[in-house]
């Protein structure tokens, strides 16, 4: 009974966290048919930011963490305008924008590992304390991390349901030629819509490490697990994509509690790529698949 | 008001469109007959900016709109209702429509402008909340007109309305569109086949393989024997 | 008409134009230049190994062999064929694993396991491959990641013989040249690398050149029309796979036995990633391309020793890049300057 609900909350904490890496990356997927590979190092962008500021500035908290999410949108719109936007229109488009974000991700990491070092920095956290109910150990940051990635999983889907912007980002992943015929400007949509991924991804990053930790490589981890979730949520899709983030939450948190620790990601990329062959437009059928 | 001149268009190597010229006064109904595979729908698109023109001018209402983005040539005013509907296939009806009054001049009538929509389509009315891509051929035809009206349009560009329909829906789809053009707006439409364009257009214009070969007022050109044979039915 | 023997010898072989050529692309080699090339590589390593430091060179000349015939593989299915594959390290890692364990384990001669590597990397190729046959594009690209994550975890966490407790295969039997004596050992080692890059560079070549490459290409720029042309894409993708999986397999085996261990840290990113800058660098898609971006980044990192820690980051600038400003790599550049200069020595030969 412990055990299950050891589970569930691990698979609450993790999903919640994962819906907003993999909400960013099936956006730009999208709208713009492209995988970030550089997604995980936006999510470093985000931790390490906040760190130094936190470290650096001694300004509150949650200041640091707003301006740290902000400067994760700035970098994403960086990499848009310098690696992205050159490549858009042109031939082999698949190839270079996978080495444009791959490199990005390079530079990224081998920049932070340059400039803090590879010892693991501890983030502070916004409210101390733990409790427990039965033998589950609950801090009480965990419980802030759930209710803020909750909060703007909300937000987003908000936005996108209901705001003239957020219909005009389903527009274009959805046709872009009938988006543009409605006036969509493409390349400022492009932008916001990597802006608004990475600030996800920074968002994630200064979450999770908040109650793990953060080092140079941790960004990567994270982008994998978002990739699985987005192709069990179908890419493409905002609704599976958050429904997937908490299934696989769950998923993972039950292969750990009840198989160990080492077989939660190989279980996960087994299930992927079951999926990838099964259906590829995701458990509930919701993505787009160029499939022949 | 709208005038087009020399225009050359194509696809990567080949040239579709070999210096075209043409011209829509406001309140005409203008339309353009011509086989399939000719280049009608890279005519519009060229206008629309979805593909941009290797040579010529586009004006609208004197303002140059040849080498522009789509969405400035949409703020101009020029509304494409492009072949085979390109709806939003995961929204419904109503989003549909509202994407259609997405330019930022156009979003605050969106309210009147959906009452005269659903006024015009009544089927539309009673389906807002379905999935565009769950409604059958003529729902999909009206939605697209629909969603063209919402902005604030000045020039009508319809690419063969009759496309995949049934006769009788043809028929009706066609009567919604004199009705628009009793509103005063400008239209230019290229259709296939001539079956259903008198009453409704001013002048049409021949298109074969990338030029204007004939030019006239729909009467002159519904009397040529040779004509009607080629393009009715 | 009995031609005269002497007026035909004394003509020249017509020239063909540079359309004309990439109209039958399944030329003949210049056997005269590749005889020079061979003559040049078997004479190599006794100036080497006479040089200060020449053992190291050497050395570094046979990794060129082995990831110049890694790249190559990679770039004829990624490059060339436009599947974006990133199983390529783990078929890698299966040929090596296969003849290390047998050879580590159960007492194989590994002249005799060493060639159990290419088969069993062609078995793993088709148990990948299979899957993605009907997916495109990013799909490909997670369904063969999860199948490398999927084997670096049984490598590092699997059974002891495999694993060897985390760090991989040890003190694996090398190929037996020992007995020899140290600079006749790495020169066979040397010769026995040259002989495997040699082979599968000519096989290659000779797939390039040759209709199926034709195919392969015409399944990379558009899929839809080559099949409706007639090519049957399953059979072309499981045998572009196959084909790669062989000589990327045969590579990790040699390079086990020449290194004496298999270490899982050969399944971490930066290893692809290399890799990857490899073929960018040198030119994505093209024959000279993975062979040039190989052999810049083999020297370069030794050349750069010094600078480790930012070279990462040069690594990753040089793809943003490189992916920006020339999609086609450096080796195409380095073709076309080295055609410029051909045709300039020729066209003052001519004047002469």
């Amino acid at each position: 009974m412990d055990a299950l609900f050891q589970a569930i909350y691990s698979g609450i904490l993790y999903g919640s966290v994962y819906g907003l890496m993999a909400l960013g990356l099936t956006l730009i997927w999208g709208s713009l048919r492209m995988l970030n590979l550089a997604h995980g190092s936006l999510y470093l962008v985000g931790g390490y930011l906040a760190w130094t500021i936190i470290d650096r500035l001694q300004l509150p908290l949650v200041l640091a963490f707003l301006l740290a999410v902000a400067g994760a949108a700035l970098v994403g719109l960086i990499l848009q305008v310098a690696l992205i936007n050159p490549l858009l229109g042109k031939a082999g488009w698949d190839s270079a924008s996978l080495i444009a974000t791959v490199g990005a991700s390079i530079v990224l990491e081998s920049g932070a590992l340059l400039i803090y070092g590879p010892q693991v920095k501890q983030m502070p956290t916004v409210v101390e304390g733990q409790f427990k109910i039965s033998t589950v150990l609950i801090s009480n940051q965990a419980l802030v991390v759930i209710a803020t990635a909750v909060l703007f999983l909300i937000l987003m889907s908000v936005f996108l349901r209901t705001s003239r912007h957020g219909l005009a980002i389903r527009a274009i992943s959805q046709n872009m030629d009938a988006a543009r015929l409605a006036g969509v400007p493409a390349r400022r949509a492009f932008l916001i819509v990597m802006c608004i991924s990475a600030a996800l991804a920074g968002l994630a990053g200064v979450l999770l490490s908040s109650i793990f930790y953060l080092a140079p490589t941790s960004g990567f981890v994270p982008m994998v697990k978002a990739l699985v979730v987005t192709i069990f949520g179908g890419l493409g899709s905002v609704k599976g994509t958050i429904w997937a983030a908490y299934t696989i939450g769950l998923l993972e948190a039950m292969l750990q509690v009840y198989l160990g620790a080492g077989w939660a990601l190989p279980g996960l990329f087994l299930f992927m790529i079951v999926m990838l062959v099964v259906r590829p437009n995701g458990l509930f059928g919701l993505g787009e698949v160029r499939r022949l | 008001m709208l005038q087009v001149s020399d225009l050359q268009a194509g696809y990567g190597g080949s040239q579709v469109l070999h210096s075209i010229s043409l011209h829509v006064q406001t309140g005409e109904a203008v339309v353009i007959l011509g086989p399939n595979g000719h280049g009608k729908t890279t005519l519009l698109r060229a206008i629309s900016g979805l593909i941009q023109p290797t040579g010529g001018h586009i004006e609208l209402d004197g303002r140059a709109i040849t080498r522009l983005e789509p969405e400035a040539i949409v703020a101009a005013g020029v509304v494409h209702i492009p072949q085979g509907d390109l709806l939003f296939p995961e929204m419904t009806v109503l989003e549909n429509l509202l994407m259609g009054a997405y330019r930022s001049d156009a979003w605050g009538a969106r309210n009147k402008k959906l009452e005269q929509v659903f006024d015009l389509f009544p089927p539309l009315a009673g389906r807002k909340r379905q999935l565009a891509r769950s409604l059958s051929g003529g729902e999909r035809r009206m939605l697209a007109l629909g969603r063209g009206l919402m902005g604030k349009a000045r020039i009508f560009m319809i690419d063969e309305p009759s496309l995949g329909l049934a006769p009788l829906v043809i028929e009706q789809v066609y009567e919604t569109i004199r009705e628009i053009r009793r509103t005063g707006l400008s239209i230019l439409l290229v259709e296939e086949n001539a079956n259903h364009i008198a009453g409704l257009a001013d002048r049409v214009y021949l298109l074969e393989a990338g030029t204007l070969v004939r030019e006239g007022t729909a009467d002159e050109l519904l009397q040529d024997e040779a004509l009607l044979a080629a393009y009715l039915g | 008409m009995i031609q005269d023997q002497r007026l035909s010898r004394h003509e020249a072989p017509a020239k063909l134009s540079r359309l004309q050529r990439s109209a039958i692309p399944w030329a003949n080699p210049n056997w005269l230049i590749i005889g020079i090339i061979v003559l040049l590589a078997v004479l190599l390593p006794w100036l080497t190994l006479r040089l200060a430091g020449g053992r190291f060179i050497t050395h570094l000349i046979i990794t060129f062999f082995v990831w110049g015939i890694v790249t190559q593989c990679w770039n004829l299915i990624m490059g060339v064929s436009g599947i974006y594959s990133f199983g390529q390290m783990a078929l890698y890692a299966v040929g090596g694993w296969t003849t290390g364990t047998l050879a580590l384990h159960y007492g194989w001669n590994p002249l005799v396991s060493i060639w159990l590597a290419p088969i069993a990397a062609v078995v793993a190729a088709l148990i990948i491959g299979l899957p993605s046959l009907r997916l495109r594009g990013a799909y490909v690209v997670l369904l063969t990641l999860a199948f490398h994550e999927l084997l670096r975890n049984y490598v590092v966490n699997g059974p002891t013989i495999i694993s060897g407790g985390g760090y991989g295969l040890r003190d694996v039997p090398k190929l037996g040249f020992e007995q020899f004596g140290g600079g006749w050992e790495i020169l066979l080692y040397y010769y026995f690398g040259l002989m495997l890059f040699a082979i599968a560079t000519y096989a290659i070549w000779r797939i390039l050149h040759s209709p199926i490459g034709m195919a392969f290409r015409a399944l990379r720029d558009s899929e839809d029309y080559a099949v409706s042309r007639g090519v049957d894409r399953f059979r072309f993708k499981l045998f572009v796979f196959a084909f790669s999986a062989f000589f990327t397999g045969l590579a990790g085996g040699f390079m086990t036995h020449y290194q004496g261990a298999a270490s899982p840290s050969l399944l971490t990113f930066g290893v692809m990633i290399n890799l990857l800058a490899m073929i960018v660098l040198g030119g994505w898609g093209t024959f000279w391309g993975p062979i040039v971006g190989t052999a810049i980044l083999t020297v370069l990192p030794e050349v750069l020793r010094s600078a480790e820690a930012y070279r990462n980051l040069m690594l990753g600038v040089a793809l943003a890049l490189i992916a920006v400003l020339a999609p086609r790599g450096l080796g195409p550049l380095v073709s076309q300057a080295v055609h410029k200069l051909i045709d300039r020595l020729r066209r003052q030969k001519e004047s002469a």
